[in-house]
C-alpha cells in the first residue's frame, strides 16, 4: 500500500527539492524565535555580564576584571541588603500563600453571591500597580491617611504617624501592599486547583466521619500541594524581583530600610550611573534566581511524584 | 448486620420531583440491587440512604432505628463510589485505613483490621503502592477495603463496576458475590446494567421515573414482570411487544387478535379486559422458535455461535427479534416463519400493567 503522505508534497519534501536538508529547514523555522530571544534576553544578559567586568559610567569604561565583584562581596552593606531581600521575600510569600489559601477556601465555599466575591477579589491584581500604590501612599499618609486617622480614633496612636517615614514601619507597610497586590492571583490559582479536586473524595471522607477541618487537612491540602509549591516558588521569584511597589512607596528608603537587591541595583546603575557596579549586582541576582529555579524544578518533580500527579 | 427500611421517601430538587414515595423493606443479609435507566432516581435514592442527600420527606430505618436525620458516619453504612474516590496521595494501606484514622483508632487494632481486609481482597502485596500504580480492578478492591474496615451494618455500592472493561466486570461480579457470602452483610447496589442486577441480586428493585416499578427476585422479574417497563428492561435481547385487540376471554384465557394478522389464546388472568380493548402481547426473543404462525422478514442476523439473534419486521411493519439456535437455517433478507408457545407470552393492558400469567416456571415462585 502506498502511504498517501509520501505522495503529497509537504513542506519538508518541498524544502528537500530546493536543496535544503531537514535539519536546516528546522533551523530556518526556529530562527525568528531565536533572533527574538537573542535580542530581548540573551544580548542584554551577555552585555550585563560584560559590563560587570568594567568600571563603566557616564565617562566611559575600561576592563577591571573581578574588581566589581570583589568590592561588592567585601561590602557589609551588600550582605545586609541580601538578608533584607530574603526576609522581604519569605515574609511576603508566606502571607500571600496563607491569605491566598484562606481566600480560595472562602471563594470555593458554597455561599450565595460567590460569583460576586470572585469578582471583588480581582481589583488589586487588575488595576495598574502604580495606581494601587498611589492609593496606598494616601492610606499610609500620617496627616491625612485613613490608617493613621483610624488608629488615632480607636486609640492605637496618640498623634499623626507617617508609616513610610521609619525603617521598620516602612518595610512592613511595603510588605502589606505587596501582599495586597499578590494575593488575588494566588487565590485564583488555589481556587482553580480546589475546584479540580473530585467531589467524591470529600463525600467518601464525609461518609467515613471526617470533619471539615480533617477533610481540608487530609484531602484539600495534599490534593492542591503541587499548585501550592508551584505558586510559592514562582511567587518567591516575583517577590524577590518586585520593584515598582517599593520604588513608588519609599524608593528604598528611609535610610535604606526598604532597599532590596533589585532596588539597590537600580540605584547603583541608574541612580548613580555606576553601570559596572550595577551590572555586578544584577548578575548576583541572576545567580540567586537561577539557583532558585533549579530548586523549583527539583522540588516540583518530587512533590508531583509524592502526591500522585502524573 | 441489619435490616433497611425505606418509608415513603420523596425527593425534590427545587420544583423537580425525582423520587415519589419509595417504600422498601430490605431484609438482613440481603443483596438488593437498584436498577433502572439513567435519571430514574436510583443513585439519588442510594445517596439518601447514605446521608449524602437529605430526603424531602420519609424515613430511613436501619436495624429498627430512624437514621433519617443522622450524619452519614452515624448511620452505620459505608459506601463504594463509582469513581472509587481513592486518595491519590495515600498508599493502599492508608486509603483502607482512612476511616479508622478518622476515628483515631489505636495502631494495633487498625493494623489488624486493615490487614484482614487486605487479605479478603487479595491486596496484601500492594499495601505500599499508590492508587495510580494499580489496575482498575485493584483500585475497586481498595475502595471496597475501605468500606469493609468500618464493619458497617449496610454496604452501599454506587455503580462500582461501570469504569471497568467488560471482562474485568465479569470477574468483579463473581468477586462481589463471594464477598457478600463471606461478609454475610446487607448490601445495596446501584447499577444500570441488568446483567449485574440479575447475576448478583437476591432481590431487584426496578425504578422508573422515581417510582418502584417492581421489587422481587431476578426470576420473578423475568417471568412475572409487573409492568411493561419491567418486562422490556429485564431480559436480553429486549422483549417484543406486539399490539393486539381483545376478542374475548374464557376459562382458557384471553383471546387476542394480533395486529398484522393471527390470533392467540393466552393463558392469563384477564381481569376486567373486555372485547375491543387494546393490549400488547409480550414475547421474549428466547421463547421464539422457527415454525409457522408469525412470518418475519429478516433484516439483520447476528450469529453469536450458540445463538443467532435475528432482527426483522413482521408483515405489519412491527420490528421483531428472535433468538434462534446458533445454526438455524436463516439468511439475511430472507423471510422465515416463527412460532411461540402461548404460555410463554405476557399480556399488558393499555396502561402497561401485566395480566398475570397462569403458568409460572418453578423458579419464579
Amino acid at each position: 500500500m502506498v502511504d498517501i503522505a509520501e505522495r503529497q508534497p509537504n513542506a519538508v519534501t518541498m524544502a528537500k527539492r530546493r536543496g535544503l536538508s531537514e535539519a536546516w529547514f528546522a533551523w530556518l523555522l526556529i530562527l525568528p524565535a531565536l533572533a527574538f530571544i537573542g535580542v530581548i534576553v540573551a544580548w542584554p544578559l551577555l552585555e550585563t555580564i560584560r559590563l560587570s567586568f568594567t568600571n563603566a559610567d557616564l565617562g566611559g569604561e575600561s576592563w577591571v576584571g573581578l574588581a566589581n565583584y570583589q568590592k561588592l562581596l567585601s561590602t557589609p552593606k551588600f550582605y545586609e541588603i541580601v538578608g533584607r531581600t530574603f526576609f522581604w521575600m519569605v515574609l511576603s510569600v508566606s502571607f500571600k500563600m496563607i491569605m491566598g489559601l484562606i481566600g480560595a477556601t472562602l471563594l470555593n465555599a458554597a455561599v450565595p453571591g460567590r460569583a460576586l466575591f470572585r469578582m471583588l477579589i480581582m481589583p488589586p491584581w487588575i488595576i495598574p500597580i502604580a495606581i494601587g500604590c498611589i492609593g496606598w501612599l494616601w492610606l499610609y499618609n500620617g496627616q491625612f491617611g485613613f490608617l493613621a486617622g483610624m488608629s488615632q480614633r480607636i486609640g492605637i496612636l496618640n498623634g499623626p504617624f507617617e508609616f513610610l517615614a521609619y525603617r521598620n514601619s516602612a518595610f512592613y507597610s511595603a510588605i502589606v501592599t505587596d501582599v495586597w497586590v499578590g494575593t488575588p492571583m494566588v487565590s485564583l490559582f488555589f481556587l482553580a486547583a480546589m475546584q479540580g479536586v473530585s467531589r467524591d473524595l470529600y463525600e467518601a471522607a464525609w461518609v467515613d466521619g471526617a470533619s471539615r477541618w480533617y477533610r481540608f487537612r487530609r484531602i484539600t491540602i495534599p490534593q492542591i500541594m503541587p499548585v501550592i509549591v508551584s505558586m510559592a516558588l514562582l511567587s518567591a521569584i516575583w517577590t524577590f524581583n518586585s520593584f515598582e511597589i517599593i520604588w513608588i512607596l519609599t524608593q528604598g528608603g528611609p535610610r535604606g530600610g526598604t532597599t532590596t537587591m533589585i532596588i539597590d541595583t537600580y540605584k547603583t546603575a541608574i541612580g548613580n550611573f555606576k553601570f559596572g557596579d550595577g551590572a555586578a549586582r544584577a548578575v548576583a541576582i541572576v545567580v540567586i534566581l537561577g539557583l532558585f529555579s533549579l530548586l523549583y524544578m527539583g522540588l516540583l518533580n518530587r512533590v508531583n511524584k509524592h502526591y500522585g500527579v502524573k | 448486620m441489619a435490616t433497611l427500611n425505606l418509608q415513603n421517601i420523596t425527593k425534590s430538587f427545587g420544583s423537580a420531583a425525582v423520587l415519589h414515595g419509595i417504600d422498601l423493606a430490605i431484609k438482613d443479609k440481603e443483596f438488593v440491587v437498584f436498577v433502572g435507566p439513567s435519571g430514574c432516581g436510583k443513585s439519588t435514592l442510594l445517596r439518601i440512604v447514605a446521608g449524602l442527600e437529605l430526603a424531602t420527606s420519609g424515613q430511613i430505618i436501619i436495624d429498627g432505628s430512624d437514621v433519617s436525620a443522622l450524619a452519614p458516619v452515624h448511620r452505620g453504612i459505608s459506601m463504594v463510589f463509582q469513581s472509587y474516590a481513592l486518595y491519590p496521595h495515600l498508599t493502599v494501606f492508608e486509603n483502607i485505613a482512612f476511616p479508622l484514622r478518622v476515628q483515631k483508632m489505636a495502631d494495633t487494632e487498625l493494623n489488624s483490621r486493615v490487614g484482614k481486609a487486605a487479605e479478603i481482597l487479595k491486596l496484601t502485596d500492594k499495601m505500599d503502592l499508590k492508587p495510580g500504580q494499580l489496575s482498575g480492578g485493584q483500585r475497586q478492591r481498595v475502595a471496597i477495603g475501605r468500606s469493609i474496615v468500618r464493619n458497617p451494618k449496610v454496604f452501599l455500592f454506587d455503580e462500582p463496576l461501570s469504569n471497568l472493561d467488560a471482562a474485568l466486570r465479569g470477574d468483579m461480579r463473581v468477586e462481589l458475590s463471594q464477598l457478600h457470602r463471606n461478609l454475610d452483610a446487607t448490601m445495596v447496589y446501584v447499577t444500570h446494567d441488568q446483567i449485574e442486577a440479575m447475576t448478583m441480586a437476591h432481590r431487584i428493585v426496578v425504578l422508573s421515573a422515581g417510582r418502584v416499578e417492581q421489587f422481587g427476585t431476578p426470576m420473578e422479574l423475568y417471568h412475572h414482570p409487573a409492568t411493561r417497563f419491567v418486562a422490556t428492561f429485564i431480559g436480553q435481547p429486549n422483549m417484543n411487544l406486539v399490539p393486539g385487540t381483545v376478542q374475548g376471554s374464557d376459562a382458557n384465557g384471553l383471546t387476542v387478535a394480533l395486529e398484522g394478522g393471527g390470533q392467540m389464546t393466552l393463558p392469563v388472568d384477564a381481569g376486567t379486559a373486555r372485547k375491543g380493548d387494546r393490549v400488547e402481547v409480550g414475547m421474549r426473543p428466547e421463547n421464539i422458535a422457527l415454525g409457522t404462525g408469525l412470518s418475519m422478514k429478516v433484516r439483520v442476523l447476528e450469529r453469536l455461535g450458540g445463538v443467532s439473534i435475528t432482527y426483522g419486521e413482521l408483515p405489519s411493519g412491527q420490528r421483531f427479534c428472535a433468538a434462534l439456535p446458533g445454526d438455524a437455517a436463516v439468511t439475511e433478507s430472507g423471510t422465515i416463519g416463527l412460532t411461540i408457545n402461548a404460555a410463554d407470552c405476557h399480556v399488558f393492558d393499555a396502561k402497561g400493567n401485566v395480566m398475570r400469567r397462569r403458568m409460572a416456571p418453578a423458579l419464579a415462585a
